[in-house]
């Protein structure tokens, strides 16, 4: 075995991890969280389907979502992967750092979807630029200390970077005017964000609630 | 007078420039004869200082030793003492609020001598380890965000065994918040100037956890759902007010004080009435009882919107409070706009529960607990999907259902972020409302995955079947104000309620 292939990231655990924190998603969306190629993760779906990993639901388009004993499958995995890189205190530490960012993200994505006028707080029609520039600044800002918290995530643990190339991706659009990639979308900087919070419980084995 | 540090009370002078906007309507209550647990308040000045040289003003130490020397005389208490310990709340509170965005430490000056004389006072050794569990979990925090804010990375935090040591260091932490990340946008994001900073409210504690006749809760005077002139809230009984917040402990309806505290039903009646006779408006107040006696933390306006807002201003002209001119002038298009969006009917619904509504608008369904179940579900009709809290792997589920609830979760979770994003009308942090596996609970009530639903995103109430709607147009309150606006412009014509009540705005203006 040459060095690349060990050092190759596992397909079979990308896919099924991606199943594991973003719910059900159909092929496309899956190919853009793990960077897999549409045909490639198809082909790891039918073969975890065929272990009783993953099922398909149909629908239009129809979409990929894990079993009981995907979930299982997948803890285990994951939780190996975590044990073998020796990285739980720095995915720890990187949490806890993420759980200090995640209300301003919060805080920023209601105040792209709502504002206040006359001192009432209504939908933000996005007819104020002064407004939506205020919050896209205050945007770029914590993308910057999310930044920081995805470097040190993705040093222990490769799999984290496509989350920072996907929140690049999302701010950069909503800055050229797609309004919808902050929080209205499904590869919104909000969604992808969510992704980020379920994939750190699901890491360190911790609870939602 | 001494520079950085002011007893509060009636005669208390000061701006809330100065005072900050908590400790200014702290003064108010007490001027209003109202019941607010002794302290003190380390202004606005004092942060300004702070956060100029880096370090708590030369002074500012023998100013606090002084206030609290005089708040031992006022509550014969001792400080960090084994015998009848005083321990203090530290609060923040700047001019402009700034909810949740800056530190607080409870139950301060619980040293472990000063647990340990809770405990021989009390004769209640669980109820002290709590509150001095309570002081170290607040404290860790405080002190970990102020790390934070000045850029220092995590570490272990010595908590100071003298109760003037903890003081210092948690006004710091307090003075420190203010320029944490999330404060800094949230005050970008509402305007709020960055060279303000925050004032600090010390006072004596008094304990929503001490017996089986204490609690905490908050109360609206008037119903900010429908503006209806009833008092509204929820209470939390036998615990501190920060387990609310936390989501550690579930709240009851205010209105189970009137049966289980009579005594501070009436007096919290009594205090919202004289409250809303000073400030002319609806209002919103904190408040605590330890061992059936009430004291308040804190008071601010109402703030209603839509048709809630129109209701509470006609209804004060009403009461003659403020003249017709002036409930006018409270009212703006976006109210109006606001109530042109469907509720539930007053008066009628069956009501389960009530929460935060986080996008308006009316939707009923059968309840699905699940994604897998909301989208099943989906296919024979409309579905409201009742959740603890949602993940992304409720996506599907969100997406299937009409209308959404979520047991848990202010108006920024993720639920209501995805409810707004999909324009779905969602119902967050309902309190008393669990998911039971296949089945949600409710008000006493067993609900199973099935069961009709209405849930209005406006007022955040989840009632039992079909409701009937109402909008602006069919609203009594709305009408009325419109008819002053009329008669404020003296133009009577036909026209959009928007263009009459800015045509009475002008007016008003113009006089």
């Amino acid at each position: 075995m040459n060095r690349s292939e060990a050092r190759a990231p596992d397909a079979a655990l990308l896919v099924l991890h991606a199943l594991r924190c973003a719910g059900a998603v159909g092929v496309a969306r899956l190919g853009a969280i793990t960077g897999l190629d549409e045909s490639a993760a198809e082909s790891e779906l039918i073969d975890l389907g065929v272990d009783g990993l993953v099922t398909r639901l149909s629908g239009a388009p129809p979409v990929w979502c894990l079993t009981d004993a995907g979930r299982a499958a997948d803890a285990e995995r994951i939780a190996g992967e975590l044990e073998a890189a020796g990285a739980r205190a720095r995915v720890a530490a990187a949490y806890e750092r993420f759980m200090v960012l995640n209300p301003e993200l919060l805080d920023l994505c209601t105040a792209w979807q709502l504002r206040s006028v006359d001192g009432v707080t209504t939908v933000n029609d996005h007819g104020d630029p002064a407004h939506d520039s205020r919050v896209l600044a205050r945007f770029a800002d914590l993308d910057g200390r999310a930044a920081e918290v995805g470097a040190e995530l993705s040093a222990v643990l490769p799999r984290f970077g496509r989350y920072r190339l996907r929140l690049a991706d999302a701010l950069e659009r909503a800055a050229a005017g797609e309004s919808a990639y902050l929080a209205d979308h499904t590869a919104s900087y909000h969604v992808v964000w969510a992704e980020l919070h379920e994939d750190l419980l699901a890491t360190l084995g911790l609870a939602r609630w | 007078m001494t520079r950085w540090v002011r007893a509060l009370s009636a005669r208390t002078g000061g701006t809330a420039e100065t005072l900050g906007g908590k400790a200014a309507g702290l003064v108010v209550l007490h001027r209003l004869g109202l019941p607010v647990p002794a302290g003190f308040v380390v202004t606005t000045e004092g942060c300004r200082a702070f956060r100029r040289d880096g370090r708590l003003p030369a002074g500012l130490d023998g100013e606090l030793a002084t206030a609290v020397a005089d708040l031992e005389r006022a509550t014969g208490r001792t400080f960090g003492g084994p015998r009848r310990p005083l321990a203090v709340s530290v609060r923040s509170g700047a001019a402009a609020a700034m909810p949740g965005m800056l530190s607080t430490v409870l139950n301060l000056g619980l040293t472990t001598g000063a647990t340990e004389g809770l405990a021989a006072e009390t004769g209640d050794r669980a109820f002290a380890l709590d509150a001095r569990r309570g002081f170290l979990r607040g404290f860790a925090a405080a002190s970990a965000a102020a790390g934070a804010a000045a850029g220092a990375s995590a570490g272990a935090v010595a908590v100071p065994e003298d109760a003037g040591g903890q003081l210092r260091r948690a006004v710091e932490a307090v003075f420190s918040s203010w320029d944490a990340p999330r404060a800094h946008t949230y005050r970008e994001l509402n305007g709020i100037p960055h060279d303000l900073g925050t004032a600090v409210i010390v006072q004596r504690m008094v304990f929503g956890n001490r017996d089986g006749d204490s609690g905490s809760g908050v109360a609206f005077s008037r119903d900010p759902g429908t503006g209806e002139h009833t008092p509204f809230g929820e209470v939390l009984f036998g615990r501190q007010g920060e387990e609310v917040v936390s989501g550690r402990a579930t709240t009851r309806p205010l209105r189970e004080l009137a049966g289980r505290q009579p005594r501070v039903w009436a007096g919290l009646l009594d205090a919202l009435h004289r409250i809303e006779q000073h400030h002319r408006d609806a209002c919103y107040v904190e408040f605590t009882f330890e061992s059936g006696e009430l004291w308040f933390l804190q008071v601010r306006p109402g703030r209603f919107t839509g048709a809630a807002a129109i209701r509470v201003a006609t209804e004060l002209a009403d009461q003659r409070l403020i003249g017709r001119d002036e409930a006018l002038l409270r009212i703006s298009p976006v109210h109006l706009r606001q109530a042109r969006v469907p509720r539930i009917a007053a008066g009628e619904a069956d009501v389960l529960a009530r929460g935060t509504g986080a996008c308006p608008g009316v939707a009923t369904g059968r309840i699905a607990t699940t994604a897998d179940g909301a989208v099943r579900a989906a296919r024979s009709g409309p579905v409201v999907l009742v959740r603890p809290e949602t993940s992304p792997d409720d996506l599907r589920g969100l997406a299937a259902a009409t209308g959404i609830v979520t047991a848990r979760g202010g108006p920024a979770s993720h639920a209501a972020v995805v409810a707004r994003a999909m324009g779905k009308p969602a119902a967050v942090g309902v309190a008393g409302l669990a998911v039971d596996g296949a089945a949600v609970t409710a008000g006493g009530r067993t609900l199973p995955e099935g069961t009709l639903v209405t849930v209005d995103g406006s007022s955040g109430e989840v009632v039992l079947g079909h409701a009937r709607t109402v909008t602006g147009a069919d609203d009594e309150h709305v009408r009325r104000l419109l008819a002053w606006a009329d008669d404020a412009s003296g133009d009577h014509s036909a026209r959009a309620g928007a263009h009459r009540l800015a045509a009475a705005h002008a007016a008003l203006r113009d006089r």
